[in-house]
This record gives structure tokens, C-alpha cells and sequence, in this order.
């Protein structure tokens, strides 16, 4: 019926989360182990590529790390870069809902735009692994992944543009075509550099200063220093 | 010729030869045959100038970087008010993006793909750019209240901008790209209407207005 996990691994060298399914035949249907292995694969990926860098990691390590077989990994998987697009897009999709639901919590623009950005920030400060995964390990991780990078960045454009709502005449000329994008590069060029530098703890304290020049287009910069500055 | 001639030309030649393979084909596809072909050299003399592929490339972006630096700084030089040294800056890097859009492309966005060395060395010849902008503080009203990394993320989103257009096929287009640009770098130091206007005036359009809101 389902396929063994890979025997040679001791489960007393699971890490725990990872420990949920014994190996050995289960009788389990044939679906729940397959979405419980692509997780183990996925969340494998993501601690093989924290220890070696994605270049220096190998599939050996991911399975190893998500405690199932070589074999195992190809049911799934047709190469390192395809585990890697899909543990990238797991992360984006808890980030997203992260940021959205703290966006959408806020009755006003500016306090909804400050509320995203914090989550992404407590995220990223919180998840020190994942955020080199989805913004450094990223870059070298083949043209797919280049790809969803950029476009998620250019997700964050409308949670911007957003912001254009009810704007004087006078406010909305101040703006181009590409002010949300220039935006929402620059935030993250400013959270990448310390993402890079492996400065994660320094995130959340970029909150004042990432509200205030988003926020400045459409508020003025003494309206928009004021909520950078909101506890 | 000088051998020192010679050989400057030897690794310009292989640099551009790397920019039209990387920018073709992405770095990872990029092998040292191809370049040498593309080149028309011998692989011998690859090697006398690179250690490797990752070696030529960091070459090619630094190359690139301190051409693009140097061409701003002049250009910036011609004028001494600092929004007008902005613009003239800008104008100079668009230049040189829209006249090596090859060398453009594996700086700008094949260096964020390439190895770790390429990224970091990318981000940090961005800072290179902040003190041009910093002068920005001693003309601006607000000079002393501006967030502190300010300049690091207006750079960041001119830079964005700019591999954005360098992902599409179509070649960069200055006089829309340009006014947009200073605009975005301008507003924060001068308010919106100031640096619209230099952005306009660099254009040829309207003079900047004499009073202000």
C-alpha cells in the first residue's frame, strides 16, 4: 500500500516535529502520507538549506533531514530546484496571510499599511531561516523562483496604491505611475541588505522609518512621521 | 601597444563577451567556453586574466559600477545645486544602463541570481550612491527629521525601477523613465511640487516656479 520510510534512519534522530509518522508500513491512506512527506520534504529543504546554503546542499541532506527516502523524494520532487519552488511558495503563502490579515484588521489606510509592514518584519525577525530562504537562498535558486520573487514583491504594490483613495488633486500629481513600486522596492531592498547580513534582529526596529517613507507620498511627511511613530 | 594596453582591452573584451552570454542565457547556463568563443580568444588567455566564471563576473560588475560611479559623478559635477546634480546623475546612470544594456542586465539582474559574492558585492555598491543623495539633508527644510535610512531606500526603488524595466525586452526609455525617477528621489528632501518641478525643467519643459506653497 504506502511506501516504507526509509528504514536506515533511526527514529530517535527524527527531530520531533518531524517524528509524527512512523516508519514501516501504516496502512494509512495512500494520500495522507504522500501530503505528510511533501511537508517533511518541504520543512527539510528549508533546515538542509539553513545548514549548507542552497548550492551546497544535496538532495542526501534534505531527505535526511526529512527522515524519508531517496525514492521518496523523487514520488515528489523531480529535482532540488523543484523542492525549493515549492517550500518557497509555502513560506510566501504564511507570509501572505500574515501581512493581509494585519492589512485588513485596520479601519484606515495609514494604520492597515503600518499594520502589514510590522507583520512582515515580525515574520522575518521571527523566522530567521525562512527569511534567508525566501530572501537570499532565493536568488540562486534557478529562474522559477527569480520569478515568484519578483512578482511577490510586486504583490505589495496594491496594499500601496490602496493609499491613493480619496487623495487631493494636488496629492495624486505628486504621484507617477510607479511611485508604489519604487515603494515597495525600496522597503525591501532595506530589509534584504539585512537579511544578507544575517541582522534579522535589527528588522523590527526598521518599522518607524519603512512607514514613514512609504507613507509620505500620500500624507505628507509630518502626517506620516506621526504614524511611523504610533506605539 | 603596451602589454599593460593590451591586456586592459583583453579584459574588457572577455567582460563584454560575459555581459552578451550571461544576458542571453542567464548565469548559471553561462559556461567559460562560451565566453571564450564568444570573445574569439583562446581559453589560455581566459585564465591568464579569471580564475573562474564567478571571478569574470565580479570583474564585469566592477567594471560596470565604477564606469556607471564615475560617469554620475561627473555628470553631477557640472552643476552646483544639489537637485540639479541629482537629475544630471540619474540622467548620466540611465545613460549608461541604455548604452550597455547587456552589461545593465548582468549587473542589475543577473548579479541577484548569480553567487552570493555577486549579491553582496551589488548591494553594496548601492551605499556608494547614498552619500550622493545624503547632501540632500543640507538643502532640505527637513533635513534634520528624515528617517535615517531614507537614502538607502530611495535608492533601493530607483534600482528596483530599473531592473524591472531591464526584465522586459524593450530597451529602458530615459525621457519617460528619467523625470519619474528624480521626482521619486527629489520629493522627500524638497516636498512633491519642488521636485516635480527639476524633474520637469530637466526635460525642457516649464521653468521651476518662483514661489513656493
Amino acid at each position: 500500500m504506502s511506501e516504507p520510510v526509509n528504514p536506515s534512519v533511526d527514529p530517535r534522530e527524527y527531530p520531533p516535529e518531524l517524528a509524527r509518522l512512523p516508519p514501516g508500513r501504516h496502512g494509512l491512506p495512500r494520500e495522507f502520507v504522500a501530503h505528510n512527506q511533501r511537508e517533511r520534504l518541504i520543512a527539510g529543504l528549508a533546515e538542509a538549506v539553513a545548514e549548507n546554503g542552497y548550492a551546497g546542499t544535496t538532495i542526501a541532506h534534505i531527505t535526511r533531514h526529512a527522515a524519508v527516502s531517496r525514492r521518496t523524494f523523487y514520488e515528489h520532487f523531480n529535482s532540488k530546484d523543484e523542492c525549493f519552488v515549492a517550500a518557497y511558495d509555502t513560506v510566501m503563502a504564511q507570509l501572505r496571510e500574515r501581512v493581509d490579515k494585519a492589512f485588513k484588521a485596520e479601519e484606515e489606510w495609514p494604520q492597515a499599511a503600518r499594520a502589514g509592514i510590522a507583520a512582515m518584519l515580525e515574520f522575518l525577525a521571527a523566522e530567521p531561516h525562512l527569511a534567508r530562504l525566501s530572501m537570499v537562498e532565493a536568488l540562486v535558486a534557478g529562474p522559477v523562483v527569480i520569478e515568484r520573487y519578483d512578482a511577490a514583491i510586486q504583490d505589495l504594490v496594491p496594499y500601496f496604491e490602496a493609499g491613493r483613495k480619496g487623495r487631493s488633486a494636488e496629492v495624486l500629481a505628486g504621484l507617477s505611475p510607479s511611485t508604489e513600486e519604487a515603494l515597495v522596492g525600496g522597503m525591501v531592498s532595506l530589509i534584504s541588505r539585512r537579511i544578507f547580513a544575517d541582522r534579522t534582529a535589527e528588522l523590527e526596529s526598521l518599522l518607524p522609518d519603512l512607514v514613514e517613507f512609504a507613507l509620505t507620498p500620500y500624507l505628507g511627511s509630518t502626517a506620516a512621521a506621526q504614524v511611523a511613530r504610533q506605539g | 601597444m603596451s602589454r599593460e594596453f593590451i591586456a586592459q582591452h583583453q579584459r574588457a573584451r572577455i567582460i563584454g563577451a560575459l555581459a552578451l552570454e550571461v544576458s542571453e542565457k542567464g548565469y548559471r547556463a553561462v559556461t567559460v567556453a562560451d565566453i571564450v568563443r564568444r570573445a574569439g580568444i583562446a581559453r589560455n588567455t581566459f585564465y591568464e586574466n579569471f580564475s573562474s566564471k564567478e571571478n569574470c563576473f565580479l570583474a564585469a560588475q566592477q567594471f560596470a559600477m565604477s564606469t556607471a560611479l564615475a560617469r554620475v559623478v561627473e555628470a553631477a559635477g557640472e552643476s552646483d545645486e544639489w537637485p540639479r546634480q541629482v537629475e544630471a546623475g540619474l540622467g548620466a546612470f540611465l545613460g549608461y544602463v541604455a548604452e550597455e544594456p547587456a552589461l545593465a542586465r548582468t549587473c542589475m539582474v543577473d548579479a541577484l541570481a548569480a553567487a552570493p559574492s555577486s549579491v553582496r558585492y551589488y548591494e553594496e555598491s548601492l551605499q556608494a550612491f547614498v552619500s550622493l543623495f545624503r547632501l540632500g539633508r543640507d538643502v532640505s527644510p527637513r533635513g534634520q527629521e528624515l528617517p535615517e535610512t531614507l537614502e538607502e531606500a530611495l535608492i533601493g526603488g530607483v534600482f528596483w525601477i530599473l531592473y524591472q524595466r531591464l526584465l522586459g525586452a524593450e530597451p529602458i526609455q530615459i525621457g519617460d523613465l528619467l523625470p519619474e525617477l528624480v521626482e521619486f528621489a527629489l520629493s522627500p528632501y524638497l516636498g512633491a511640487e519642488a521636485a516635480r518641478a527639476v524633474a520637469l525643467e530637466g526635460e525642457g519643459g516649464s521653468p521651476a516656479p518662483t514661489s513656493r506653497a
